[in-house]
């Protein structure tokens, strides 16, 4: 008898130790999430991440690097299938180059359900090939969008205004932002009524794109036809540079961060800019203008739209850890955690954190961001837009230079990508 | 025999290390230049098709005359004030030892640090450069975003950075020549500068080869400052081969492209050293 509870109990222990040992074994991992060191995601790595550990026994690792050097380490990763990362966060514009090179898993496959509380817009760039739009060569038009990556953060550009400038609100259009620009700017006080990102490339192209949008214009036409040298296009860059006037010197080499302190230090009146500047706006410690700046959707000339930029997190093919990195983005993606991260000071991705009365007194700028996601346009959904960016980017900043010349610069910038395009096999012969 | 094998044996790990750190990434890196080698697509054999399209390629050559003029400059200059630096602090005076460590801090700074220290210098909103320009002329002044400037504004931090290892390098060069040549020149009553341009010079030759050789494959692969800087601009006034080839490659995710103006770089560097190498011949 004595011999039998003891074998009894020695097994139930061994069960109890075997299947404890199971579990903590399966939470002892450790989830490597690789990112571009933005400060757009320092809430989430720092606030949220300890309390998705806290909250699933799993270990995460943040593992970031700057823009150009990220991107570098994820193709690589993604090429050899190293498997050094379980989850990338890029750049929306990068999902076409993943996604089509088979770096990414398929989150359908993995079992993610996508439900209506995302907003339609961020979760569409997830997606490959794209849901709407045109398809880049050699893929199928009937083949079906698969859901590789999901937003993490809704970074979108909204236009940061000083209310104490544009006391009857928000500029309606293009024309209201250059009148105040003319009447209030006075560059010995470094006073200016506009500021730019004008270094070539992707900077000067993501506060183009805006206007480009907004007259009217368009990157490509049917068929993946440049038209960035339509009439709308050369009206659209002809406004860019005659904001010139009532900018800083300097402006073509400026980058969102030399734009974001010209705002920040109070010298500008307004910028279009990621809303990952938003936080800091409001922060004494960066900035000397705290609740005078004011956020809306870009102004309207034909159109209204804002630039779409957000950061997506896909599941690397090659992910040693997939259910624990499927599990942090069904975590993150949570209503709660969503709603949370929002009174954070966060910007979610589900339509119910944005939503939430909390939050939105808290963070007056959501209804804005929110608004502007509803009107965005992300870059065009191709894994060759980098080169087409740089080739428009490189122009742009050529006119901007020379504070003139758009047609000819458009021209310039048509013709080179139209060569590159053809070359890549973008058009039948 | 025994022996035979056990040098073979001693021999292996480091060989085979060599070839695994060198050897194979050159020859990857030829296999993809014959490659049409994008993201998204499958790699394909394309012979010598990026070759072709190379040598059709206003931007890239553009490129290797931007970095041939840079080249040019920054060693030639760097040369010129290394040579002088020797040869005013050869000889032992007070304060010598704190002169010349202090000529050294720039050179072991690194590089990306050197361009960040010179982005706030020309920084046309707060740089200091721009400040005192401002100051003095009461024009507003942005030296990066001008055409015209951008690009010896680089090769002035080059020279900034690399004229210590100039200096160092020719200063050890110009201290080990023998004494007795010298003396003897002077005994016979020759002037200072027939001493350096009959012995001074012709006897360095040796060392002013790989000073100059060492800086010049340096400068024709300079990248960090250019990244920092300019990032090419403004325009593609400091586009800079390296540059193009690191975007090519990593930006526009055309590989085998990329892989083709790296290949064509190292053999332009292959041949420049080669010349050079001739052209010392029986000093280096």
């Amino acid at each position: 008898m004595i011999r039998r509870q003891f074998l009894k109990s020695s097994l139930g222990v061994t069960a109890a130790v075997a299947a404890s040992s199971c579990g903590s074994q399966d939470r002892r991992v450790k989830l490597t999430i690789g990112a571009d060191a933005d400060p757009a995601v320092d809430i989430l790595k720092d606030d949220f991440l300890p309390l998705f550990e806290k909250d699933t026994g799993i270990r995460a690792e943040w593992v970031e690097a700057d823009y150009s050097g990220w991107l570098q380490k994820a193709l690589n990763d993604g090429e050899t299938k190293a498997g050094a990362f379980d989850i990338y966060v890029m750049d929306d514009l990068w999902v076409p180059q993943f996604a089509g090179s088979g770096y990414l898993a398929n989150l359908d496959e993995l079992g993610f359900q996508v439900d209506g509380d995302f907003v339609p817009s961020a979760l569409d760039l997830g997606y490959w090939p794209p849901k709407i739009g045109l398809r880049q060569p050699g893929i199928d038009i009937r083949a079906k969008p698969v859901l590789y990556s999901l937003p993490l953060i809704s970074d979108v550009q909204l236009l940061f205004y000083r209310r104490d400038i544009y006391t009857a609100g928000a500029p309606e259009t293009w024309n209201d932002v250059l009148r105040m620009a003319r009447q209030k700017s006075d560059p010995s006080k470094r006073r200016y009524g506009w500021v730019t990102r004008g270094v070539k490339g992707n900077p000067i192209m993501n506060s183009f794109f805006v206007l480009l949008h907004d007259f009217g214009g368009d990157v490509f036409g049917e068929h993946w036809k440049v038209v960035c040298n339509s009439p709308q296009a050369v009206e659209a860059l002809e406004f860019y540079l005659s904001l010139l006037a009532y900018e800083p010197q300097g402006v073509a080499e400026f980058d969102s961060d030399q734009e974001g302190e010209t705002l920040l230090q109070g010298n500008a009146f307004a910028a279009t800019m990621w809303t990952g500047w938003c936080h800091q706006i409001n922060d004494p410690a960066k900035s000397r203008v705290v609740g005078e700046i004011d956020f809306a959707v870009p102004p309207k000339k034909v159109n209204r739209v804002a630039k779409l930029g957000l950061f997506m997190a896909g599941i690397a093919a090659s992910a040693p850890h997939k259910p624990e990195a499927m599990e942090f983005l069904r975590w993150v993606s949570r209503p709660d955690i969503q709603i949370r991260y929002a009174r954070a000071g966060g910007m979610p991705y589900k339509l119910s954190a944005f939503k939430d009365e909390e939050a939105r007194a808290r963070f007056p700028y959501l209804g804005a961001a929110l608004e502007a996601l509803t009107v965005g346009v992300a870059s065009p959904r191709i894994s060759d837009w980098s080169k087409v960016e740089d080739i428009l980017g490189t122009e742009l900043n050529k006119a901007l230079l020379e504070k003139g010349n758009a047609k000819q610069h458009l021209d310039a910038a048509t013709a080179e990508a139209t060569a590159f395009l053809k070359n890549a096999g973008y058009y039948a012969e | 025999m025994r022996n035979r094998l056990l040098y073979w044996a001693l021999l292996a790990p480091t060989a085979l290390f060599a070839l695994a750190m060198t050897v194979l990434p050159l020859v990857y890196s030829l296999r993809a230049s014959l490659q049409e080698f994008r993201l998204g697509r499958p790699p394909a054999f394309v012979g010598l098709q990026n070759f072709q399209a190379l040598l059709h390629d206003s931007s890239f050559h553009s490129s290797l005359g931007t970095t041939l003029i840079y080249t040019i400059f920054a060693t030639g200059i760097e040369f010129l004030l290394g040579l002088g630096l020797a040869l005013l602090l050869k000889e032992e005076f007070p304060f010598l030892k704190v002169i010349r460590s202090s000529l050294i801090i720039p050179m072991v700074i690194a590089p990306i640090v050197v361009g960040i220290i010179w982005r706030l210098l020309y920084s046309a909103d707060v740089g200091l450069l721009s400040f005192a320009v401002q100051a003095l002329t009461g024009k507003s002044f942005s030296v990066l975003s001008d055409t015209a400037l951008a690009l010896p504004a680089l090769i002035l931090v080059d020279i900034w950075e690399w004229t210590p290892f100039m200096f160092l390098i020719l200063l050890a060069g110009i201290q080990s020549l023998p004494q007795e040549p010298f003396e003897a020149a002077r005994v016979d009553g020759a002037s200072p500068w027939n001493i350096f341009v009959n012995l001074t010079l012709p006897m360095l030759r040796p060392v002013i080869a790989v000073a100059v050789l060492i800086r010049a494959l340096d400068a024709f692969t300079v990248f960090d400052q250019v990244f920092v800087l300019t990032q090419g601009g403004p325009g593609t006034a400091t586009e800079v081969a390296t540059l193009m080839i690191y975007k090519t490659a990593f930006r526009f995710s055309q590989f085998g492209y990329g892989a083709a103006m790296a290949v064509a770089v190292l053999v332009l560097v292959a041949c420049f050293s080669a010349a050079v190498t001739r052209a010392f011949k029986g000093s280096v």
